[in-house]
This record gives structure tokens, sequence and C-alpha cells, in this order.
């Protein structure tokens, strides 16, 4: 680089993150070591994610599975890699990187999700975040929907988890419908 | 001329007669569309074309690696940096084409294009400009041997010495970091093009959407020459075009992809952007970040000023300025204003946005010049006091200091700004204005009034200077009189709905009498129009006009020859009047101008040349300097940041004027697409790259009921050096109205500390800055 370039004073512009960050706490009746095998347990916690499946176990870490989305006329399936980073039995600590790809090539979306388990007079508290990232068509259409879509997809991953562990049946299709009523507050 | 006759041209747009691009079918023809990166920086895996194959109607999918077969794969810029066709292993922005489906009808190419699919392993883009320039951002162009940075250029004007020294001294010195938003021309008519290759005669038509077919063609000759596609092979025709507002002159990917599949396989192929595709991959305009800076004393003399530029280029430097000027006219940005200490800067950087930085109704770089200058004298006024309109008064160049010689080494022809500013303050009542606006400070309402006093610069360009890859920027008329003395002239210019069908046939009939009905005009052939660098940064009237002013001229002269010829007296006897010759002190003895032509094929002077035609090429000895006072009054709502423009005017110097209403109608929609920047548009990344507005939903292009009641006039400062003393007007509503309107709301939040905000200035950045200022 010349030895003239000048950096002006500004260190860097403002750039909108496309990442949505989510927390929730909810607790849950039910006795932590229950909870914490649901919670680590990739056939069912795959389950409650609204739009999810899962498709192959590469290893006891490592699964494959796809998630389909729906944005009003934007539909996007995700085709991608679960990751169990972590798996911390003794603190009941646990974070679980999802990575899709658009089966079309149209984008890609990035989950990081991280579940804190702490037992609270026989009750379980249940802390969760959510970080989502998305690239590519989706990003494009729904940038002002992706905060709100993912709230409302974490909710129904609460509804459904809480079922899950009551021994009720889940059903985790997602529909454009349903979020969208969630947006708008007809629940 | 002066005359506002109305537009010939409109005689088919208003009866949706026009003839464009997409209204072109040959027999045979093909489709083509493309596919698109989702990402901003990824490397290609695969691209996998079984299924798009198996669709009804697709009959080939052309990806990078076909086409460097035939070393096509990369073109060089307007500005001899390299862009990708297609690429081989790289994409570099998002809604980068990828892929090209050639399909015999338009659905079947989309269905084809959704069903390529293209495997990415995606990268980190390099989003920020001012991060690119880190030590650790990754090289975004590594295509290019030994490159170790994103730095693409640096250039420097002025006295940097003088200025440091200056502003070290200085009683007062104002500094604000601003930003142009990089926007886009969004012409209602996307890009295209139809690629009809005769393999039998080895000869090439190109129907596009281009401001400039001559170099196009010139371009396609140095590019394809190796395989046979010679100039003479090469035939450009630019039909009606909607609207080019400089995103028509560089060469898009589309149309290089489709030259090469019709030569391939001998058919006609047609390309037509949609809209999205348009608007997030087609060139951008402005994205500089400045620095701005300005000394002066404490009772209002400005001494000087300096400008630092981080310029955002996107991927490639596929600018589309003359090849000596990477700023293009940026040096223009000292202003209206008497000074001679000025430094300026600029250094150029690659992210992984779409590549650009065309002419946006703007003579290079104007734009941004014009904001910085006009924005910070506006913050000098505020520092020290004094109110803007009196400022600028105390400041401006004087009438009779002209030719004026800036500190940036432009030599400025004519002005009388004074004449201008005491007209706009007339017009909108900027006393009583301010003593309203007195008032409601009182009372804790925002009302604003803001000024910019502009200076362009436009013609590009005289010849010592000017090129684009290596051609003059003179331009061409060809006037051709029929015996009848009915006339066709023809221009290397490409009228994009500038109305030239009516002002050249005006500039003609001024100078030869022969009246504009009778005056066809054609432009946009290569076959039959003379060479020119075709019709942007307001250089028509300048350059082509011009021309046709001389062309006529030597036509006249001619027609003197044959006058007197035919009225057995000498040259020197004849006096002309426009449509005849006569002899002095006998104006009974006359010949029309079509008795002369009639004569030029009938009856010429034995020795002289038959027929009666003219071939002008201009080349300006300077550009010129047009002018405007512009005035705006906003309100603003305190609880909401909502912006009411209440008032603007408009007060144009554009020199001579050939039409007035076409004058007129120029500065509407100029002034809307300035407006437009100012409160509405801007093309916005994440930090991925994702373009988070690519489609009109959400990218803010003004309409009738964003705009404002504008109120124009003109003042009339002849160009000396212009054959008709003609300046240009095109580009100054929109070069000169964003400052006016982005002055006009400081100056409504200046009592509560607020110095600058950039635009655009939306509701929320108003309601934000006030809350930050405490204002609940």
């Amino acid at each position: 680089m010349e030895e003239q370039l000048y950096i002006p004073g500004a260190a860097s512009i403002n750039l909108i993150k496309m990442k949505t960050t989510i927390e929730k706490n909810f607790q849950v009746d039910e006795p932590i070591d229950k909870v914490w095998e649901y919670l680590s347990d990739p056939a069912r916690i795959v389950t409650c994610v609204p739009g999810a499946s899962l498709t192959d176990t590469i290893d006891e870490d490592n699964y494959k599975g796809e998630v389909s989305l729906k944005f009003g006329p934007v539909k996007a399936k995700y085709n991608g890699q679960i990751t169990f980073q972590e798996r911390d039995k003794e603190n009941y600590r646990m974070q679980l990187l999802g990575k899709g790809l658009d089966s079309k090539g149209k984008g890609s979306a990035d989950m990081l999700m991280n579940g804190i388990l702490v037992e609270k007079d026989g009750q379980t508290d249940v802390t969760c975040t959510m970080e989502v990232t998305i690239t590519g068509m989706l990003a494009q259409f729904g940038s002002r929907l992706i905060n709100d879509v993912s709230g409302s997809v974490f909710d129904q991953f609460v509804d459904n988890f809480r079922a899950k562990l009551a021994g009720q049946e889940v059903d985790n299709t997602l529909s454009a419908g349903s979020v969208i009523k969630g947006m708008f507050g007809k629940k | 001329m002066g005359h506002s006759i109305k537009r010939k041209e409109d005689v088919r747009f208003i009866q949706g007669k026009g003839h464009y691009v997409d209204d072109i079918q040959l027999p045979g023809m093909l489709h083509m569309d493309i596919v698109r990166s989702p990402y901003a920086y990824a490397k290609i895996k695969s691209i996998n074309t079984e299924e798009a194959l198996k669709i009804p109607g697709v009959i080939a999918v052309v990806t990078g690696r076909d086409l460097e077969k035939y070393n096509l794969h990369w073109m060089p810029t307007l500005m001899s940096d390299t862009q990708m066709v297609l690429p081989t292993d790289t994409v570099m922005y998002q809604a980068q084409e990828v892929a090209a489906v050639i399909a015999t009808d338009r659905y079947a190419a989309r269905d084809g294009k959704e069903a390529v699919m293209v495997e990415y392993e995606p990268m980190k883009p390099v989003i920020d400009p001012y991060k690119a320039l880190d030590p650790e951002a990754p090289v975004l162009r590594t295509d290019k041997e030994g490159k170790k940075d994103n730095h693409i250029w640096h250039w420097e004007v002025g006295d940097r010495d003088a200025t440091e020294k200056l502003f070290s001294e200085a009683e007062v010195v104002v500094r604000e970091q601003m930003h142009i938003p990089r926007i886009h021309v969004a012409s209602i008519e996307t890009c295209g093009c139809v690629a009809d290759y005769d393999k039998v005669n080895n000869h090439l038509t190109m129907y596009m959407t281009t401001q400039a077919p001559h170099a196009i063609r010139t371009v396609i000759a140095l590019v394809a020459g190796h395989v046979g596609l010679t100039e003479e092979k090469v035939r450009v025709v630019s039909p009606d075009i909607g609207g080019g507002f400089g995103g028509k002159v560089p060469v898009y990917p589309g149309y290089v992809i489709a030259i090469a599949v019709s030569f391939l396989v001998g058919k006609p192929v047609k390309w037509v952007e949609d809209r999205s595709e348009n608007l997030q991959a087609d060139s951008f305009a402005r994205d500089y970040h400045i620095t701005a800076e300005m000394a002066g004393t404490k009772d209002g003399k400005i001494l000087g000023t300096r400008f630092k530029i981080l310029a955002d280029h996107g991927y490639t430097d596929a600018a589309a300025n003359p090849s000596k000027f990477p700023t293009g006219m940026f040096s223009i940005g000292t202003g209206s204003y008497d000074y001679q200490t000025a430094f300026m800067e600029a250094d150029a950087v690659y992210t992984n946005k779409p590549p650009g930085g065309v002419a946006y109704r703007c003579s290079f770089r104007v734009t941004e010049a014009v904001h910085a200058i006009e924005r910070i004298t506006d913050r000098f006024a505020f520092e020290i006091g004094k109110d803007p309109a009196e400022l600028r008064m105390q400041n401006f160049i004087k009438k009779e200091d002209f030719p004026w010689k800036s500190p940036t080494g432009w030599e400025y022809d004519s002005g009388d700004y004074h004449a201008g500013l005491k007209k706009a303050m007339e017009a909108v009542g900027y006393e009583e204005l301010r003593k309203e606006q007195a008032g409601k400070r009182k009372r804790g309402e925002l009302m604003g009034i803001g000024i910019s006093t502009f200076t362009e610069i436009v013609g590009a360009g005289p010849s010592k200077d000017f090129d684009i890859l290596g051609i003059k920027m003179f331009d061409s008329a060809e006037i051709r009189v029929h015996p009848t003395g009915k006339a066709i002239a023809r221009f290397g210019t490409k009228s994009q709905g500038q109305g030239h069908e009516t002002t050249y046939a005006q500039i003609i009939a001024e100078e030869l009498g022969i009246p504009a009905e009778h005056i066809q005009v054609e432009e946009g052939d290569t076959d039959t129009a003379p060479y020119g660098l075709g019709t942007y940064a307001s250089r028509s009237t300048p350059t082509a006009g011009a021309a046709a002013a001389v062309a006529a001229r030597k036509l006249r002269d001619k027609a003197r020859k044959i006058a007197a010829y035919l009225l057995e007296v000498s040259e020197d006897d004849l006096e002309w009047e426009p449509g005849k010759f006569f002899v002095k002190g006998a104006p009974e003895k006359a010949k029309t101008i079509q008795e002369i032509v009639f004569a030029a094929y009938t009856n010429h002077p034995q020795g002289m040349e038959a027929g009666f035609e003219a071939t002008h090429y201009y080349d300006p000895p300077n550009l010129t300097f047009p002018s405007g006072a512009y005035i705006c009054v906003v309100d603003i709502d305190k609880d909401t940041g909502e912006i009411k423009v209440r008032r603007f005017v408009a007060i144009d110097d554009c020199g001579n004027i050939i039409n007035p209403m076409i004058v007129q109608g120029q500065v509407h929609g100029g002034l809307t697409q300035g407006i437009a920047p100012a409160m509405y548009e801007e093309l916005i990344y994440d930090e991925d790259g994702n373009i988070l507005n690519g489609t009109f939903m959400d990218y803010l292009v003004p309409t009738a009921v964003e705009s404002p009641n504008w109120e124009t006039g003109h003042t009339v400062t002849p160009s000396p050096h212009h054959p008709i003393g003609a300046k240009g007007v095109g580009e100054s509503p929109t070069v000169g109205a964003p400052p006016a309107i982005a002055n006009a709301i400081v100056d409504a939040l200046s009592p509560y500390g607020i110095t600058h905000l950039d635009i655009p200035i939306t509701p929320y950045k108003v309601w934000k800055a006030l809350r930050e200022k405490g204002v609940n």
C-alpha cells in the first residue's frame, strides 16, 4: 500500500447485523436430569424445532438434518449439519450449532443455541439463547421479519419442548400462517 | 431557440409507440436468464446443470468455465480494471452473475435458472470500506498477481502544504464526516439487449440499452476482434431508452454473455433484467465517505477547504469516469467561492459489493463534491453565527472575475452567483421566512431553511485532458439537407428521454432557418450516425449541440456562396437573416434557404461540390460551468421526526436556453432525483453483504406523492466559448438539491446543537438525533 494512504478518522461504518439473538428463560415442573436427557438428545430436541427433522447420524456429536421455512412467497429448505459443541452433564450446559445451506443454493442459515439448566426447588430452570444468522434470498426479502419470525419460532420451540417433556405428541410442522399470526398477536 | 415547442418524440411516447429493446422480436430468438449468487463472497464448489437441462425449452447453461475456453470470462472495465463476465472459482458480491440459462422462451429460461444447483463455500466478506484497509483484511483480488491489499488507487489535487499551514493557523476551522450514500439510478427501463450474430455474413447486430453506442462498438471490436468480430462487422443499435442516468454507460456481463452465446449458436439471444436484478447487480452511484473541512475568519471570509475521501468501489473499479480522472470532476468541490487554498485526496478500496461508481445524473462525482462544499459552508456559517445566505454573498466569485481559475485547476467560464441567489431569496421570501423561523423557535417548533449555491462542471470534454479508454471525448453532428429543403441530422449522442429530437432540431433551425418540424433527428445506430462518445454527464448540448451549430454554420457558408451565384452579387454584399440571404440595401433581392438548397442539387455553381451536407466533430475548448441557487424550506414534527418540504425554489443558470419547457422538465425530474438520496434512497448492506433493500418495496424511490411543488426559474449567463452560449442543465438539479434539503433539515435542528446528519435524512434519523440531544 502506498505511503500516502490516508485512513480517515472514523474507524468503521455502522453495519446492520443480520444476526438475531434471543434469550428465553422458563421453568418446567420436571426433575433436572429428565430435562437434561431430553435437551441433550438430538432425536428429541430437533423434533421440537419448528420445521426441522433429523435425516442422518454421523456420530454421537454430529447429525444431518433439514429445516423448512416459509416467509410469505419465499420458501427455503436448509440441509445442514447439527453439531453438539458442548454437552456438559456435570454443569448441565450444552451448545448446539446448526449450519444449513439452502437446498437450491439460494443462501444459508446458521443457528447457535446455548442451554443451561439449574435446579430450583425440585423444578428446573431453563435458560436458552439462540443466535440466528441468515444469508441470501431470505435475508433480503425477510430482513424486517427475521427478528419477529425467529422469536416466534423460538416460542414454538419452547412450547413444543414443554409438551414433549409432558409426554404429549408434538407437531413441529411450520407454516407461514402460524408465524405470521404469531407476529400479529392473533395467538 | 428559446421557444417551448412541444417535444417531437412525445408523439410516439404518449401513444405507447416507443420502441425499446424488449419490443424487439427476431425470428428464432432465444432467451437468457441469469443465475445469481446468494453470497457476497464464496467459493464455487460445483455447478450442477443436469436438472435445468431437463426442463423443456432449456437448451444450454453457460458457466464461467465455458467462457474461459474463449478467454471471455473476464472483461476490462472503463477504468482499466478487470471484471468477471462469469466466475470460474469465486463470487465477489451478492447477486453476481454465476451462470446463464439459454432457452426458447423467457419462462423456460426462468424455470431453468431456478433448477441450476450451485454448491458454494461461503467466506467472510469485506463490507466495511474502512476495514478493507486493515492489514488483516483478506485480500479480495487474488486474481491480480502480487496484490497485497484492497487499495485500488490514491488521487490528490491542490496544495497539500499550503492547505495544512492555513488550517493550522486559521481563526475558524470546521470539520464534518459525511457519507454520500450508495444509491441506484433505478431507471424505469432495466438493462437488456438482443445480440444477433449472423454466421453467414459474420456480422453482429447488437441492440442494447446503451447511452454510448459508438464506444460500445469499439469495445466489442477490441475484445472480440480475435474471434473475427472486427469493427466493420459490428453494428450497435440503441433504440428508445427508458431512462439512463449513467446506469446505461457500463458494459454489464449480461451483454457479453448474450453476444458470446449468439456467436456460438448463430441465433439471436435476448436478455432483459428484472427489477431486482437491475437494482442489486447493476452499477451503483456515489458511496463516498468524505471528511470535509473549511477554514476561514471569524467575520466570515472563507480561506480554504480540505476534503479526504474513502471511495467504496465494490469488487472492481467499474466507475464510468474519463480515464485521467479517477474521482471524476470531484475537484469542482471548491465551489462557488473565492479562495485559493485547497487540497483534496481520495483512496479507493475493494469490498464485496457490486461494482460501479457511475455518473448518476451527474458529471462524474460532482454530486459528492457539491454536497461536501455546500454542507461544510453551512457548517462554517453556523460556527461563526452568520446567516448562510449572507456568508455566501460575501464569498461568491464576482461576475467580473470570470474567467476564474480555481485552486484545483479549472477555469470557470462564466457565472453570476450573486444574481442567482438574490433571485432565489426574493422568490422564496427569505427575510420573511427567517422572521417566521425566529418566532417558531421561541415556541419550540422546528422549521429550517437550507441553501445550496452550486457550481457545476459539464460538457466533457476538451481532448487534451478527456478520453474514455483512449477515445477523445468530442462529439459529432452530421446534417444532410434534401433537395426540397428538409433535413435529416444524425449525432454521436443518444437521448434517453432528454428530448434531443427536439432541441437539436431547434439549434439547426436557429442556424439555418429550416423549421424544426422539418428536421429529423436520428441517434443510436452506429451504421448511420457519426462517431461520438454518447449522452451522459450533461454533455450532449455542450458537445453535440455545439457540433450541430458549427455544422449548420458550415452549411450557411456554402449557402452564402450559392446565394451569391444565384443573385449574381459578391458574397460580401449578402446579409443573413434566419431563413434567407438578401442583398444589402435591397431586401427584395433574396434567396430563401430552401431555394438555395434546391440549387445545390439542380443548379450549383460550376466547380462547387454538389449536394448540401456537413459534418462536424466538436472538440470543446473548455468545459461549461452551469450554476444554481436553490432554497428549501422544511417543517419538522418534533415528536415523530417527520420532515415536510414546504417550499423548494430552484434558480438555474444554464446559459442560453434552447427550449424552456424541456429545461423545466429536466429540472423537475432532476430535483425529484435530488430529493431521493436526501430523504429516501440508500442501498443498505448488512455485515454479511446481504442487500437489505433489493426491491422497490424497500428501496424507496420518490413518487409524485413525495415530490413537493417545485418552484423553478432561471438567470442567464451565456457560456463565452460555446457556439450558442448554452451550458447544459440535465444534472444541475440532481447535484444541487440534496445539500439544500440537508441544510434545511440541519438548520431546523441546529438550536439543539445538531451540526450534521448524513443523507438520506429519514424521520427516524431526525427523531433519534433529537432524542440524543435530550429532546423528548
